[in-house]
């Protein structure tokens, strides 16, 4: 099991080299994609116009790296043309590089040329490292879907079990946050929250052990669910956090970030192949870890390297 | 200006103690915590409750409570409405609760605001001690409004910007919190943020700011970098009242002090004075903490009411 940012890279590495495609790279891109490079992680694939390829790879530490260019010079097609070649497996993994965030989702989930599997959804999973102990923590959904029905947060939960399961967390406890820990036909974050809990308990989550609704001090603590009179595997040992909706999940994300200063990455769960997005509360320094993971998330034995 | 909650210890001493309607003190945490409040000499409790319950948890903290005044109730709606009714009476200027779901107090606070025609909202103020920041952070509405439509945010604005003005912030500083991005459309959130703007801009909440950021990503590196740097986490800009979009958004972010370096402390203010609301899951510190805040709230409504 990885429970640390420092092992996910290393064991990424065990998998062999990955092919990386990137649309319209931006500048801060390059060093990334350098490192990664140089990490025995990935061949980057740029695509956009040729020129501006290579002005932005001639004397950057890429040079001296394996790379591959692919010109495109209609700026139109750059993106569809990136994702194309994921599709036919010419590479492994996609990097948002210069594709506006709703242009690239829209692209995904695009039925004819897309990503996303038929009745699948596309959800992003942040990956915390905790501060006290050596373990990762995921939290979805905080930054593609809105307000998502209970039939999408059950394929949410699918998508960050899978990632899980990458993580080699075996049999994940997964708390259904809600403002409280009862279930109050009035909040209905709380209905959903125990209907995937009765879900899990059916067994209809494999191994994971899904308890909900929890609010978060049950969640994080076992004292304090104790005092509410709440006893479950899940409590202050929770490996997922499923959260009711954006507004909670992505402020919930920048908070641990900014105010609790831990580390994140992250990715884009649900695509046939991995995704990587670029979020501004991601640190220079994970993302990184972001293309590891998904070297981590490439099918087995589809290696284009 | 109040801008610890070392502060409010301070303070609570100096202006204690005041009466407190401790409604259903049944548990030992909680009743340690009234034990602690009564020696700091920030409140002189009036028990509500249960008494053979009351007298069982104070027995388990070894507090004696023949100086104090009792008054049996036997159910939870009951023992509630008795204590708020204390409190808008003027018998006592704070009410805390102790093992009764929250949802009855505020049941009893909504009759006695509509009694005394206030037109007050019942809303819940969390104040954050952040080590860094210079002032104290309060997210709001962390208990009351499940999913507040733009009027009640209003009302809930006003709520925190009143009680910033008893701490001494004469323009508190608001964000209106929003899960918005780049992606998905524009949220109902944001869009409250942009008429709420409007409507402060407009003098509607009284003297305060609402600002532009409606994120912490705003918050922390607005103007900057779009990107966060671990070394260089500046909260320069960190606005005093924090509005959460949503029940369960509020709850769940202003609970983190159980995982984060930071520390909570709720109330709720009412037209009459301030009601302590603990979690069921405080520890007794902790409620001394949201006692000590409320004594000195109480203290400053009372000069303000005169």
């Amino acid at each position: 099991m990885l429970n640390s940012f420092k092992q996910i890279p290393a064991a990424a590495k065990q998998d062999g080299v990955k092919k990386l495609i990137v649309p319209c790279p931006c500048a801060t891109d390059i060093p990334l994609l350098a490192e990664a490079a140089a990490a025995g992680l990935v061949i980057p694939i740029l695509v956009g116009a040729g020129d501006s390829l290579e002005v932005l790879v001639n004397g950057s530490p890429l040079a001296a790296e394996k790379y591959e260019l692919v010109e495109e010079n209609d700026p139109q097609q750059v993106l569809g043309r990136a994702i194309a070649m994921v599709r036919s497996g010419e590479a492994d993994i996609l990097m948002q590089g210069g594709a506006a965030p709703h242009e690239l989702l829209d692209a995904l989930r695009d039925k004819e040329q897309g990503l996303l599997p038929k009745g699948g959804i596309v959800s992003f999973v942040s990956v915390f490292s905790l501060l006290k102990r050596e373990k990762l923590i995921l939290v979805t959904d905080t930054f593609i879907n809105n307000n998502p029905t209970v039939v999408e947060k059950q394929k949410i939960l699918e998508n960050a079990l899978q990632l899980g399961r990458i993580l080699g967390i075996e049999a994940p406890k997964v708390a259904v946050l809600a403002a409280i820990e009862q279930v109050n036909p009035g909040i209905p974050s709380t209905l959903d929250a125990a209907i995937l809990s009765k879900m899990g308990e059916r067994r209809q989550f494999g191994k994971a052990i899904v308890e909900g609704p929890l609010d978060i001090d049950c969640a994080l603590s076992q004292i304090a669910a104790g005092r509410k009179g709440l006893q479950s595997a899940v409590t202050g040992n929770v490996d997922i956090y499923l959260v009711p909706e954006i507004d909670t999940g992505h402020l919930l994300a920048e908070a641990l970030v900014f105010f609790g200063k831990m580390q994140t990455a992250g990715m884009v769960m649900g695509t046939s192949r991995p995704v990587i997005l670029n979020l501004p509360f991601v640190a220079a320094e994970n993302r990184i870890v972001e293309i590891a993971l998904a070297c981590l998330a490439c099918p087995k034995g589809g290696t284009n390297g | 200006m109040i801008r610890s909650l070392s502060d409010f210890a301070r303070l609570a001493k100096e202006k204690g103690p005041k009466k407190m309607a401790v409604l259903a003190p049944e548990d030992e945490e909680f009743m340690l915590a009234v034990k602690k409040s009564w020696e700091l000499g920030y409140i002189e409790p009036v028990l509500i409750g249960n008494i053979k319950k009351i007298e069982a948890a104070a027995e388990k903290v070894a507090f004696d409570l023949s100086p104090f005044q009792k008054i049996a109730g036997y159910e939870h709606q009951g023992i509630s409405d008795l204590g708020i009714r204390m409190l808008f009476s003027g018998e006592a200027p704070i009410a805390g609760k102790g093992q009764i779901p929250t949802s009855y107090i505020y049941r009893s606070i909504i009759r006695e605001e509509a009694k005394a025609g206030s037109g007050m909202t019942v809303s819940v103020v969390s104040f954050w001690e952040v080590p860094g920041i210079d002032h104290l952070v309060a997210f709001t509405d962390t208990g009351v409004n499940i999913k507040p439509d733009l009027e009640a945010k209003g009302e809930i604005i006003k709520n925190a910007v009143f009680i910033y003005h008893l701490l001494g912030y004469p323009r508190p500083k608001i964000a209106v919190l929003s899960g918005q991005r780049e992606v998905g459309g524009k949220l109902a959130s944001y869009e409250d943020f942009e008429a709420l703007q409007k409507a402060a801009d407009a003098g509607d909440f009284g003297p305060c700011e609402i600002t532009a950021a409606t994120s912490f990503t705003d918050i922390f590196l607005g103007g900057r970098e779009r990107r966060v740097d671990y070394g260089a986490i500046n909260s320069e800009e960190m606005p005093h009242i924090l509005l959460v979009p949503s029940l369960d958004t509020g709850n769940i972010i202003c609970k983190l002090d159980f995982f984060l370096d930071v520390t909570r402390s709720s109330l709720v203010a009412t037209s009459r004075g301030p009601v302590c609301i603990p979690a069921r899951s405080d520890f007794s510190d902790n409620i001394v903490q949201q006692i000590a805040m409320s004594v000195v709230l109480a203290d400053r409504m009372e000069k303000e009411v005169q």
